[in-house]
């Protein structure tokens, strides 16, 4: 009776086995005992012979029914799943000898169904040619052990003709002494083949019917072939040569034992020495897993001394400012938060890097620092309890650089979530989730919200959030990654290029660290110890004190700032992708492109902004907001744990493909500029025309929405025009779309510059300064 | 020397083509001889097409109702089935030599291409799936004998 992973003994299960095997042997014995030796005697020695062979293949059957596989399939594999994912329909037809069969998308067993597989709650598989699952035998029926089943049902039905035939025999040649020990035994024994003997015969009956038709049980009962077709079957006497004689299937599932062993399994930590030559190994961009690896591949070479060396203790961590006043879980550091990594590495199965974000495949968790790469953390942490929440604040951040890679690569790095809530894509789910632990340590929702929600463009920022680009693969996490994570290719915001990191790093590094070259703590590394309860890292995103965190946006508002900077002396209009990134996303992700909008704009915006975009994205659009439904409509559908009919299947996916054709028609100032869906584009492009693209939607001029917010300047990118923006002065022109009207250049701004003069900065440093006035001076 | 973690891992960087199973004649078990776009670029068309032909045969084979299937049940009858502990399944048989040939065919035909066909059987005989290795002489193949090493990348 194969068990699936996780069940807990339950002796009711067993109590109609324990039943059957009682009465079946018992009987039987007292048969052979007590009624079998005048049989003997008085008919022929043939017949305790004959009963003998009877029980015995009774009992073998009844062995093999019990305890043989049914043909259970094995869970299959995350990757496996990558290519179906949101948008995949619940069901998918194939075509078997001319006629049309569903298959099921088992939300447990993570595949379509084969055709007459079913998945069986009691034994929590997904059966072969499942027939039904026999309490009887305490065991599903299945292809392989169906012919046992029935030969089971045959021999039984047989014995207990014998028995009773027999033993009236017994009882009407010593029917003068009815009250002889032998004779009330026999009856008994009679009685109880009698009391069972409507029931298998009639069950034996029912099978031979089925055998002879080809069909399982569970599809007689579901009436699956009522009034058609059955395209299984291969004539009756075909039929019945398929289940008597077929060969006996192979197991699919392997014992974990029989894995080899020879090999050694290394948990997937880092040495330290990996980490202090790990300049190279900061964060990577973040990616669909895809680019991590080739972009690894420079750095395979000092992972693969990884398992080399013994692991040991590093150099200490960074400090862990406030971790108090957050995550009221959080714990000591290091070693627990390597030590849940190495325990996850135990418990769940090596999660390919860019599998990161499959939830609900492996049981562990919930560090968000892994080792080289695919180990643990993304998914795991999805699946976790609230402690782990927060863990999910930055391992969450999906990396939203389309543009490389096509929707192929999006559905390989986040893979659709059937546990999940429906109303909840991938990304979605994160960022609610991490949202949520925002508002559950009180309530700094709005403030920590343009931190979140980073549904626009990725930034350089934006890569330390991805757990691909999570701690320099190697599961470090420093603060300077964390400020400075374009890393290696230097994403230096070029307006305030002197903003180094030496001068975020002092308030916040450790004090003894604070001149060092960014060294990334060696978190990730901690010693392969005995079983110590996982703990959460110290130094995640939700852990750093506010004034990090606003450093952090202000350094990404900054840098984004630049960007626009730049991407604004190609072409005002030049990349129509603002629906492309979003778009490839949405279709997986509906919470994605639902913040997506608003998410550019968050980041654009001051904190009025921030609490009025949602309103801003949804009511002012409602064009976009009704693709937004039907989007989420689409995507609440697709994660095949609802039941829904392919055709609603197919109009949603209808709708869903033609949403970012009909996203580019709703601006009038693109309409020259049709958006092609799944154009890859630059993420970095991609929130300013997110920006744009809203703003064009509006019914009236942006302006006077900037105007509510006290003269803070508007980017005129997007307002629809294609000559030149003609802005008023006094605005902060860092925007603008001509060069001639950006402002020059100017020294870049810091802290310890104090705010630049009201009138002419930009919305987004007004935000800042306003936000934080701490950082930025008096 | 490499570790079966460096393996799994090494492996799971690898992009994974599928190929499902063609249920157009039933339940037997077949594979599509589609050829997938993904392959395009690494695989000739009819190399492909031969090896999953020769993959459909040998599980035709394996699943044949014939002579050799009525005996091994009517001996596995006759004894009660005791015989399944001494004895090799028909089945069995063939899915060692699919084996064998899949190992084969990865030593010499898709290693060489970068790719790693797994055995089908790990994944309950549902699809065939081919990886491709995006990055190659990462040390995967240090153990200096293809085989082996393709024998040890067969895990699911």
């Amino acid at each position: 009776m194969p068990r699936s992973p996780g069940t807990r003994l339950k002796p009711a299960k067993y109590i109609p086995v324990a039943t059957a095997a009682a009465l079946l042997v018992g009987s039987s014995t007292l048969f052979f005992v007590f009624t079998c030796p005048w049989l003997t005697r008085a008919v022929s020695p043939a017949v305790p012979v004959y009963n003998g062979i009877i029980f015995l293949f009774v009992l073998a059957n009844f062995s093999m029914a019990t305890f043989m596989d049914p043909g259970v399939f094995p869970r299959a594999d995350e990757d496996e799943d990558k290519e179906d994912d949101f948008r995949a329909p619940l069901y998918k037809n194939v075509d078997v000898r001319g006629i049309q069969v569903r298959m099921k998308w088992c939300a447990t067993c993570h595949f379509y169904r084969p055709p007459r597989c079913s998945h069986c709650s009691v034994c929590d598989n997904c059966v072969e040619d499942f027939d039904h699952h026999c309490p009887w035998v305490n065991n599903c029926i299945g292809r392989r052990n169906y012919r046992y089943f029935f030969l089971f049902l045959l021999s039984l039905s047989a014995h207990m003709v014998g028995v009773v035939a027999f033993g009236l025999v017994y009882v009407l040649n010593h029917a003068e002494g009815l009250g002889a020990a032998h004779t009330t035994i026999t009856m008994a024994v009679m009685c109880v083949a009698g009391l069972f003997f409507i029931p298998v015969i009639g069950l034996t009956g029912f099978h031979v019917v089925l055998v002879t038709r080809g069909r399982t049980t569970n599809e007689q009962v579901t009436g699956k072939f009522r009034g058609g077709v059955n395209p299984f079957t291969r004539g009756c006497c075909g039929n019945v040569e398929h289940v008597l004689c077929s060969p006996l299937a192979p197991r699919y599932v392997v014992e974990p034992p029989q894995l080899p062993l020879a090999m050694s399994l290394k948990p997937p930590f880092l040495r330290p020495e990996l980490l202090e030559r790990a300049a190279p190994l900061k964060v990577k961009l973040s990616d669909n897993g895809l680019k991590a690896g080739l972009g690894r591949s420079k750095s395979k070479g000092s992972l693969d001394r990884l398992d080399e060396k013994p692991l040991d203790l590093g150099p200490p961590l960074p400090p862990k400012i406030d971790a108090g006043t957050f995550g009221s879980d959080l714990q000591t550091p290091r070693p627990g938060s390597a030590e849940s990594a190495l325990s996850v590495q135990r418990t769940s199965p090596p999660t390919p890097a860019m599998y990161k974000f499959r939830p609900a495949f492996s049981t562990g968790p919930k560090s968000p620092f892994c080792g080289p790469g695919e180990q643990v953390p993304g998914p795991d942490s999805l699946t976790l309890g609230d402690d782990s929440i927060h863990s999910l604040d930055f391992v969450s951040e999906p990396n939203l650089d389309l543009p490389d890679y096509g929707p192929g690569g999006l559905h390989a790095a986040y893979p659709p979530s059937p546990p999940l809530s429906a109303s909840d894509a991938f990304s979605g789910a994160l960022r609610s989730l991490s949202l949520k632990a925002a508002g559950r340590r009180g309530g700094d929702h709005v403030a920590l919200q343009p931190l979140r929600s980073e549904g626009g463009p990725p930034t350089p920022h934006r890569s330390i959030f991805a757990p691909h680009a999570l701690p320099n693969r190697n599961g470090s996490l420093s603060y300077d990654s964390l400020l400075n994570p374009g890393s290696p290719g230097g994403h230096a915001c070029p307006a305030h290029p002197s903003v180094g990191v030496a001068s975020y790093r002092s308030p916040y590094l450790h004090p003894g660290a604070a001149g060092d070259p960014p060294r990334p703590p060696p978190r990730s590394f901690s010693p392969v110890l005995g079983p110590r309860p996982r703990e959460p890292s110290p130094v995640r995103y939700d852990n750093l004190s506010r004034t990090i965190m606003a450093s952090i946006q202000e350094r990404k508002d900054r840098e984004e700032r630049e960007r626009l900077l730049r991407s604004q002396a190609d072409s005002l209009f030049g990349d129509s992708g603002v629906y492309d990134a979003p778009s490839s996303y949405s279709l997986q992700q509906a919470s994605v492109l639902s913040e997506g909008p608003r998410g550019p704009v968050l980041r654009y915006g001051s904190r009025d902004d921030l609490v009025a975009g949602p309103g801003f994205g949804g009511a002012r659009n409602p064009a976009l907001q009704t693709s937004l439904s039907s989007l989420s409509s689409s995507v609440s559908r697709a994660p095949r744990t609802s039941s829904s009919s392919l055709q609603a299947d197919q109009a949603n996916n209808n709708a869903v493909a033609t949403r970012p054709g009909s996203g580019s028609h709703r601006s009038p100032g693109r309409q020259g500029l049709p958006s092609p869906p799944g154009t890859p584009c630059s993420p970095s492009f991609s929130g300013p025309k997110a920006v744009a693209f809203i703003h064009t939607d509006l019914p009236e001029p942006p302006p006077s929405l900037a105007m509510q917010r006290g003269r803070i300047g508007t980017c005129s990118r997007g307002w629809g025009r294609r000559g030149p923006p003609r802005v008023p002065p006094g605005l902060h022109l860092c925007h603008l779309g001509r060069p001639e009207d950006r402002p020059p250049l100017r020294a870049p701004w810091s802290p310890a510059a104090g705010a630049p003069p009201r009138g002419a900065m930009c919305r987004l440093h007004l935000a800042a300064s306003s936000l934080f006035p701490s950082l930025s001076g008096p | 020397m490499f570790t079966l973690h460096e393996l799994r891992r090494s492996a799971s960087l690898a992009t994974k083509v599928f190929i499902q199973r063609d249920y157009s004649d039933g339940t037997i078990c077949q594979f599509q001889t589609k050829f997938p776009p993904e392959l395009d670029s690494r695989i000739e068309r009819q190399l492909f097409e031969e090896t999953v032909k020769t993959l459909n045969g040998f599980y035709a084979e394996a699943e044949k109702i014939g002579g050799s299937s009525y005996l091994e049940g009517c001996l596995a009858c006759a004894t009660a089935y005791f015989i399944f502990l001494c004895m090799e399944t028909h089945y069995e048989k063939v899915l060692k030599k699919i084996s064998r040939y899949i190992q084969e065919q990865n030593e010499k035909i898709f290693a060489p291409r970068g790719l790693l066909l797994t055995d089908p059987v790990e994944r309950g005989m549902r699809v065939v799936s081919f990886w491709a290795v995006l990055c190659e002489g990462t040390g995967l193949t240090t153990s200096g004998v293809p085989g082996e090493a393709a024998r040890k990348w067969g895990l699911p």
